[in-house]
């Protein structure tokens, strides 16, 4: 106690020293907290993106059908496969579809695409491809095959709305399969892979198409929320077959999209290496303001000795003033970094300058939204504290190695 | 000096052993061999029968083909492709729905996709010339295939040739130049498809192999076999048939 | 049988030239004694008090205080003796400036883990019996030279050791308050019967003790007990 008392009085014998040291820890931590809960924020949002454009949080198909995909790896019972998705507790929606290649044309150009047969009220339970319709309707009108494509794709094509484009495809039966679609709508996700290579029909008119009868290639699920997918996703295993004739496989968003996950881990690994630096930069000036502070006292240490502290209690006193410091540095950086987190998760952060190479990651919108986790804040004031406890170690190793005899000469 | 002068003595014999052991041109063995198989001009009837592990369909067809670089052929059988027809001309490749009454033109991002989900890519109809031109030859010796003597000839894309190939190995026959064999690998080397050529019989006043067999070595169980039924070479063929009229003619 | 027995104690510096500060000193120190080291600047005084403080190692001879011979302790054992067992007393006072004088006082009972209450009473009755009462709450910036030397005093004598070693502790004081120090360690020899070593080269000083060592280059040049001024003479 009395030696806490000592930290904290020697910690502010020179206010404006420690002062400033206070302000670096506390910046620093603002800064990390920030930059973490941004970090943490777009790559929620990326996920989100992602799963709400196009994937799901949970895809099921035949056993085998992610590694290679094709017609002849159709969903093994597919209302058995419903069935098992509507029993999910944490259910928001969920789309049979039938995915295959195809080649799209008019008299214009020719593109190869992935077909996506789907029921479009279903659809619209899962991914967002409704709301990003910017012209005609979302598959809805009364004519007969409509076609729902990208506005890159349309521009690729040359082809407006009411056109007539030509998919052609080879069917489950190796023919080949031709027809007729007309634009009933064009789309703009803001994802490239959608916007250029998708063309969006009802799922009859694909299982026409592909001569698949009623069968589909896949069902796509959402969840409440990203963190229900463990769950989600055992309990579907445990309720479908997963080895012999009709297994099926269950795949969460980032083992159908490992990219995605690979790209957070190498954008959090960036991150880090940030870090690292900033921490190394303050380490020296904390480090600094330690050993001067040891410097000025040298004295002082050596009555203590002399009095009889032993070497070990003289590290825990400096070490004890370090923390003192790193506890008024978190204490001001973790609230600002906080509310500052908080802010930008309510009001969000316009990276629009960034936005070129955003959207070729995947990214549909400039806005990023922060977000600020426990974890974040926890982690966070810890690295701070145990980074400045670390540095003090130093000044206090070398404190207590002075001899009683040398430091009481000392001036 | 005197070892100066012994060097140039040697280097004289050995230009004059190489000229005395000189192997085949290997580029006249392509040329004559890229002609063996194509004539002037062709006029054939052809069934292709494609095989997965999942199944297996034959399409009848009628083909027309000019040298260098036109192509048309028409499907004749089954029903639901009937009327389906490829018109090549140089680069160019349309092909023709019948089932949407409308005409494709291919571009050229999809000339390694399969041609009417057959192991031939559109690329293997429309680079078929290229063989001399866009490829450097060697003879790398002879080898006994299916019991006839061939040249084992391997060709390398030159520099900026337009080839999705890494190399191409054949075997030619050494009595008449007739392919047996192609091997396709890829950029990287590995080995892609393989073509054999078999049942050479007379075509007219010709020999040639009337069943090809084209195997995928990426997709394993997957095969396509090409069967001439009639083939007839060097009638001169009218030029209206290499038209995009005719693709859409109801024959 | 006494306290503190010194025998053949050398220390010898040797940076550019070796210096013997200590040389083969044999001395004993009996308990309840008041004794003065004296002698010119440079003779040891600082250095003999040192050793026997166990704040520095000699390179020859041994230096028993009770039954424990300090010269063969290690470096911790030698800490936690001093801090049962030694008090120090600086020339230049080395209170604690972030402490007020309380809690000087009760730096050492702190580290010797006596309960807070316990340390915290008696801190506060003698800094009374030294007519200091009203200081405690000051720092010791606060306090003249002279208080903060009977402060340190108090902080020497607070636990009860067995020899409070006092290195020039008149030095940085005027007459009137180096005498006022001097009957502060008197009385608490005399009526707690503290043991004093304390060096000096002031006669007024030496005056006051009752066993004037006498240190020249390093030996001892003479030893004699004494009947200080103005106290009689023990029997
Ligand atoms: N750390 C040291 N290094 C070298 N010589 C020293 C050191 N400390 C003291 N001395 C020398 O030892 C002798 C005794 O010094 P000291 O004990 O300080 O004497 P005093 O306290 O009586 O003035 C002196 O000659 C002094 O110069
Ligand atoms: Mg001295």
């Amino acid at each position: 106690m009395l030696f806490l008392t000592m930290a904290w009085r020697n910690v502010w014998r020179n206010r404006r020293r420690s002062a400033l040291t206070v302000s670096v820890i506390a910046l620093s931590l603002t800064f990390n907290i920030l930059m973490r809960g941004i970090g943490d924020g777009f790559h929620e949002q990326m996920v989100d993106n992602s799963v709400r454009a196009n994937i799901g949080h949970l895809q099921v198909h035949r056993k085998g059908y992610h590694d290679d995909p094709g017609l002849n790896r159709t969903l093994p019972d597919p209302a058995r496969v419903a069935r098992a998705i509507r029993a999910l507790p944490a259910l928001r929606g969920y789309s049979l579809r039938v995915l295959g290649d195809g080649l799209a044309s008019t008299d214009e150009n020719s593109a190869g695409i992935a077909i996506v047969g789907i029921d479009p009220a279903q659809e619209r339970t899962v991914t967002t491809i409704s709301h990003a319709v910017t012209e005609g309707t979302y598959l809805g009108d009364d004519a007969p095959r409509p076609v729902l494509i990208g506005e890159r794709l349309a521009a690729t094509l040359k082809a407006r709305l009411g056109d007539k484009i030509v998919l052609l495809v080879q069917a489950a039966d190796g023919s080949m399969g031709a027809q007729l679609f007309h634009v009933s709508g064009i789309f703009r996700s803001g994802a490239p892979d959608l916007d250029r290579g998708v063309a969006y029909i009802r799922r009859q008119d694909a299982q026409d198409l592909f001569a698949l009868g009623d069968r589909v290639t896949e069902a796509v699920v959402l969840l409440d929320a990203s963190a229900a997918v463990p769950a989600a996703q055992a309990a579907l295993r445990a309720a479908l077959p997963v080895e012999g004739a009709g297994a099926c496989e269950v795949l969460s968003w980032n083992q159908v999209e490992p990219f995605l996950e690979q790209f957070i881990v190498l954008d959090d690994a960036f991150f880090y290496i940030i870090v690292a630096i900033l921490f190394i930069v303050i380490s020296i000036g904390i480090l600094n303001t330690i050993l001067m502070s040891v410097f000025e006292r040298v004295r002082e240490f050596g009555v203590m000795m002399a009095l009889g502290t032993r070497p070990r209690q003289v590290v825990r006193l400096v070490v004890l003033e370090a923390a003192v410091l790193a506890a008024v540095g978190i204490a001001v950086g973790g609230t600002l970094g906080s509310l500052l987190t908080i802010y930008f998760a309510e009001n969000g952060i316009d990276l629009s300058s960034f936005a070129a190479g955003a959207a070729s990651i995947g990214i549909t919108t400039t806005m990023v939204y922060s977000r600020l986790t426990v974890a974040n804040v926890v982690l966070s004031n810890l690295a701070v504290f145990l980074l400045v406890v670390l540095v003090a170690l130093y000044p206090a190793v070398h404190a207590a190695r002075l001899r009683p005899v040398d430091a009481i000469r000392h001036v | 000096m005197k070892l100066g002068i012994t060097a140039a003595a040697g280097l004289l014999l050995a230009a004059a052993l190489r000229v005395a052991a000189a192997p085949p041109d290997a580029l006249a063995i392509a040329r004559r061999s890229d002609e063996a198989l194509k004539g002037k001009t062709q006029h054939a009837r052809v069934s292709m029968t494609v095989r997965t592990p999942d199944w297996e369909r034959t399409l009848d067809m009628e083909s027309w083909y000019a040298n260098p670089d036109r192509m048309f052929i028409r499907i004749t059988a089954p029903a639901k492709e009937a009327g389906t027809a490829t018109l090549r001309i140089g680069q160019n490749m349309w092909n023709y729905l019948p089932q949407v009454e409308r005409v494709i033109k291919i571009p050229p991002s999809l000339m390694l996709q399969p041609w009417m989900g057959s192991d031939f890519s559109n690329d293997d109809l429309v680079k078929e010339s290229s063989l001399v031109t866009d490829y450097t030859h060697a003879i790398e010796g002879e080898e006994t295939m299916g019991g006839d003597r061939c040249y084992r000839l391997v060709a390398t894309p030159k520099p900026d040739a337009p080839v999705v190939w890494g190399k191409l190995v054949l075997w030619i026959r050494v009595s008449d130049d007739l392919p047996r064999k192609e091997e396709y690998y890829g950029e990287n080397g590995d080995l892609r498809k393989v073509l054999t050529f078999d049942d050479i019989g007379p075509a007219g006043h010709r020999p040639y192999p009337m069943r090809w067999t084209m195997r995928s070595i990426a997709k394993p169980g997957h095969e396509t076999v090409l069967v001439f039924h009639a083939i007839e070479f060097d009638r001169p063929i009218p030029d209206r048939i290499f038209t995009q009229q005719n693709l859409k003619r109801v024959f | 049988m006494s306290l503190v027995t010194i025998q053949h104690l050398t220390k010898i510096y040797s940076n550019h030239v070796s210096v013997r500060a200590i040389d083969d000193v044999s001395l004993a120190l009996e308990r309840g004694a008041f004794a003065a080291l004296a002698g010119p600047s440079g003779s040891g005084k600082t250095t003999l008090l040192n050793l026997v403080g166990g704040l520095d190692r000699p390179d020859r001879g041994t230096i028993v205080i009770g039954d424990a011979e300090i010269t063969a302790m290690p470096a911790g054992a030698l800490a936690d003796f001093r801090l049962a067992h030694v008090g120090f007393i600086f020339q230049a006072f080395n209170l604690f400036p972030v402490l007020t004088v309380l809690e000087n006082l009760e730096f050492v009972p702190a580290l010797q883990g006596r309960p807070a209450a316990d340390r915290r009473r008696r801190a506060r009755e003698l800094l009374a019996a030294v007519d200091l009462a009203e200081v405690g709450d000051k720092r010791p910036n606060e306090l003249s030279g002279g208080q903060q030397q009977r402060v340190a005093v108090v902080r020497a004598i607070l636990t009860e050791p067995e020899v409070v070693l006092a290195d020039e502790p008149t030095a940085n004081l005027d007459t009137a308050n180096g005498a006022r120090l001097l009957d502060l360690m008197e009385r608490l020899n005399r009526e707690r019967g503290v043991t004093f070593l304390f060096s000096t080269h002031d006669p007024q000083v030496m005056a006051r003790a009752r066993r004037l060592i006498r240190l020249r280059d390093g030996r001892v040049e003479g030893d004699e007990q004494r009947t200080p001024a103005g106290e009689p003479a023990r029997p």
